[in-house]
């Protein structure tokens, strides 16, 4: 495997944890404004995100520094042709966090609680949303030779094709959040809350399946370069996701919580290297590739050591953290 | 395209105005993400030494407000690391290729302190004391790391080193050689010590209010105290480092040097002018103190050193700001040496009696000292960021190659803008919410007796 390769690989798997995770935390804030009145829903998602996110939330700042520091030119062109969606993501991105790390306790005694809660929720739909369409947006002008040809080319993120990915990335925040919160229900024996979340689970993966064979089809009709691609090197992951996303469905209905979880981890990864796949080598466009943007051997080489390091600190320190939160709390003496 | 009152000002000065602005505030949270969890440290140390609640009270609430600092902290360097790419993709696409090695690694240290930081926080009743407290060692570790690996690419920026340019594309990388340019060293201690200093006043000075206003207790007398001993270390060494820091700019940054100076003409044997009060528009500073041949002296260890004068340099390689800068500069300067001799004078005091000096002066002095400690920050990087224009990277990439062609940013600058002011009142109410609380596992008479 050639240099630039294997760092867009790593890039790949930083990609990958931060919508899987990061992305379960934002659409624990999706069920929070679902959640209406009930606080017990919102205690519950607070209990699952609140020790997780922010290091969730590292993969994206990760993800970013791979990006200019192994791919420069591709930064460059992206954050030229992407500047509306991407500051949108940002200001929900820090909105999002800002509220979720100010609001006290998720138990609403005040206004100032219920405000920040809403605009949790609120900034939680958005950055998932604008993610998926710069997604959708990628796809769509990396597999035309006539969209994707100038040096920062346009990018259609408001398609209809973008806008469905876009849709389809908040629901599966959804669906991920309702696996996670039901399951450390069940594990904390509150089986009669779990069922709120997984009626959440259900709606959101059926949006999922939905939007899941709507992509594909729009793509015929309306981007014939993404449903080529789609069925050439993407077709076995596509295959892949909707089937684990089908499993999903299924496991939920049968309140098999872990087989969900697993099987909506799964859908998601399979969208992503569907993404992937369907435009590599390309980054942006049909010029900056992972060979032509690529920054010198020796930079590339610093990189690739720089994010084994960080691979080999972060995966056991990430392990405690989850283990840390799985044991039950100590007796409180004082 | 909303851009009313902002499209008076240009492409390159919304973009400009809006890095800046996400910087001087990002500062504010990376300062305290620094100082503060080795405060937490220190005082949760304390309370397992001796088992005084009053160390466990300092140290929960000092960590509840470290969470709150970090959410919004990491979120504003999250705009950062956006921003390089939405404003200046032509600086990131040069530049990414040669300072990568060192944001890869801040992206360790953050993953590091982002995990341990949640470990800590919601860990107080899932680990043993000794095991909390362990958990927050690796966050005073990789909060000082992220620091580090962030300054030497800004000192890079300064003192560019580690690559060749042949027919304008980057070639001969050396990642190493980049991130360890002549200015790392200095530039980084000065930024660890300026965020320890800062902390450490801004908590002596939130503890000086409370005594003010008659709260004299011990939790208030601990919490001045391990902040000013903490100070009282470092601000001599942050004099020392600051000399060092400016023998590198003097060696490497000449306009810089002559900007921060206020040398217009090339001198000999330059004097060092001490308190000129500089205005825009006119040669010459105001209520100047010129001591002979101390700039020469300083700068380049030679009381007869010439010292190139900023009217040497063509007009499109200096800054159109030198007199403001020289303003951060000798402001900085001036608060150090206030900051100095007021923890010197503290602890004199201490030495005498048991407590420190309790009167009304000395703790107004306290009060005010925390707030200029954090503007000594600030002025600090606007000497760093407007001493190098016109240049991004200094002597080879001008700022205004750098920024975005995409039009736009009067807007992008107006939202952000906003969302600062916004994010500000947020963080000052949440904070004072949590320092309304009654102080947890304290009863009011422990409190008196303690």
């Amino acid at each position: 495997m050639s240099l630039p390769a294997l760092i867009a690989m790593l890039l790949g798997i930083s990609l990958t944890s931060y919508a899987l995770f990061a992305g379960a935390d934002f659409g624990g804030g999706i069920l929070d404004l679902l959640a209406g009145n009930r606080d017990k829903d919102r205690q519950a998602i607070a209990a699952t995100i609140g020790p997780v996110w922010e290091a969730n939330h590292v993969w994206l700042i990760f993800s970013i520094t791979l990006l200019f520091s192994a791919f420069p030119a591709a930064f460059s062109a992206l954050g030229t042709a992407l500047l509306a969606p991407f500051t949108v993501a940002l200001l929900a991105i820090v909105l999002r966090s800002v509220a979720l790390g100010l609001r006290a306790s998720p138990r609403g005694p005040g206004r100032s609680e219920v405000l920040l809660s809403r605009l949790f929720g609120a900034a939680s739909l958005v950055a998932p949303f604008a993610f998926g369409v710069v997604a959708g947006g990628l796809a769509k002008v990396s597999t035309s030779a006539r969209l994707g040809a100038a040096p920062v080319p346009q990018v259609p993120w408001t398609s209809p094709f973008a806008l469905t990915i876009g849709a389809l990335a908040a629901a599966l925040c959804t669906q991920l959040a309702s696996c996670f919160v039901a399951l450390r229900l069940i594990g904390s024996d509150e089986p009669r809350l779990a069922e709120q979340f997984r009626r959440r689970g259900l709606q959101a993966g059926t949006c999922v399946l939905l939007l899941g064979l709507a992509a594909p089809t729009i793509a015929a009709a309306a981007a014939p370069g993404v449903w080529h691609r789609l069925i050439g090197a993407a077709l076995p992951l596509l295959v892949a996701g909707v089937a684990a996303s089908a499993l999903s469905l299924l496991a939920l209905s049968r309140r098999r919580y872990l087989l969900a979880r697993g099987a909506c981890l799964l859908t998601g990864a399979a969208v992503l290297w569907g993404w992937f796949a369907s435009q590599a080598p390309h980054l942006i466009g049909s010029r900056l590739t992972i060979h032509t943007a690529a920054a010198t051997h020796a930079a590339l080489m610093s990189i690739a050591i720089a994010g084994g390091v960080v691979l080999l600190l972060v995966l056991p320190a990430m392990y405690l953290l989850f283990a840390v939160f799985a044991r039950p709390e100590l007796e409180v003496t004082e | 395209m909303i851009t009313p009152p902002l499209a008076v000002i240009s492409h390159l000065t919304a973009g400009r105005s809006q890095i800046g602005t996400s910087l001087s505030f990002h500062l504010f949270f990376a300062v305290l993400g620094v100082g503060l969890p080795l405060m937490m440290l220190v005082a949760e140390g304390m309370y397992l030494r001796t088992g005084d609640p009053v160390w466990r009270a300092l140290a929960r609430r000092w960590s509840k407000v470290f969470g709150v600092l970090f959410a919004v902290g990491a979120a504003s360097g999250t705009i950062i690391s956006f921003e390089l790419g939405l404003l200046f993709p032509r600086f990131m696409a040069y530049a990414g290729g040669i300072i990568g090695l060192p944001f890869s690694l801040e992206g360790a240290a953050f993953f590091i302190e982002a995990i341990f930081v949640g470990i800590y926080l919601y860990g107080w009743n899932r680990l043993s004391p000794r095991a909390h407290w362990l958990s927050g060692i690796p966050i005073a570790i990789s909060a000082v790391a992220s620091a580090f690996f962030i300054v030497t690419a800004n000192a890079w920026m300064n003192v560019p080193r580690g690559f060749q340019i042949v027919h304008g594309r980057v070639t001969h990388v050396d990642p190493l050689a980049a991130m360890f340019n002549p200015a790392w060293a200095t530039e980084t201690s000065h930024m660890v010590f300026g965020a320890y200093l800062a902390t450490a006043f801004g908590i002596a000075a939130v503890y000086a209010v409370g005594m003010l206003r008659g709260r004299r207790d011990a939790y208030h007398r601990k919490a001045i105290a391990v902040a000013l001993s903490m100070a009282a270390i470092l601000a001599p060494l942050q004099l020392a480092v600051g000399d060092l820091l400016g023998r590198t700019v003097a060696h490497h940054q000449p306009a810089t040097l002559a900007a921060i100076e206020g040398v217009n003409h090339t001198e000999h044997g330059a004097g060092l002018n001490i308190g000129g009060f500089p205005l825009p528009g006119r040669s010459g500073d105001v209520l100047n103190v010129k001591v002979p041949h101390l700039l020469g002296l300083l700068a380049f260890d030679n009381p007869n050193a010439p010292v190139r004068g900023l009217n040497t340099f063509p007009k499109a390689d200096r800054t159109p700001l030198a007199p403001y800068i020289r303003l951060a500069f000798i402001s900085m300067v001036g608060i150090g040496t206030g900051l100095i001799a007021l923890s010197l004078w503290y602890w004199l005091r201490r030495r005498r009696g048991t407590d420190g000096p309790e009167d009304r002066l000395t703790l107004m002095a306290v009060a005010a000292a925390g707030p200029a400690a954090f503007l000594a920050n600030e002025l600090g990087w606007l000497v760093s960021e407007l001493g190098r224009q016109p240049w991004i990277v200094y002597g080879v990439f001008r700022t205004s190659s750098g920024i975005t062609t995409s039009p736009g940013l009067g807007a992008t600058f107006t939202a952000f803008t906003l969302l600062y002011v916004g994010l500000t009142a947020l963080t000052v109410w949440s904070v004072r919410r949590i320092a309304r609380k009654p102080v947890e596992g304290l009863s009011v008479p422990a409190l008196r007796v303690a």
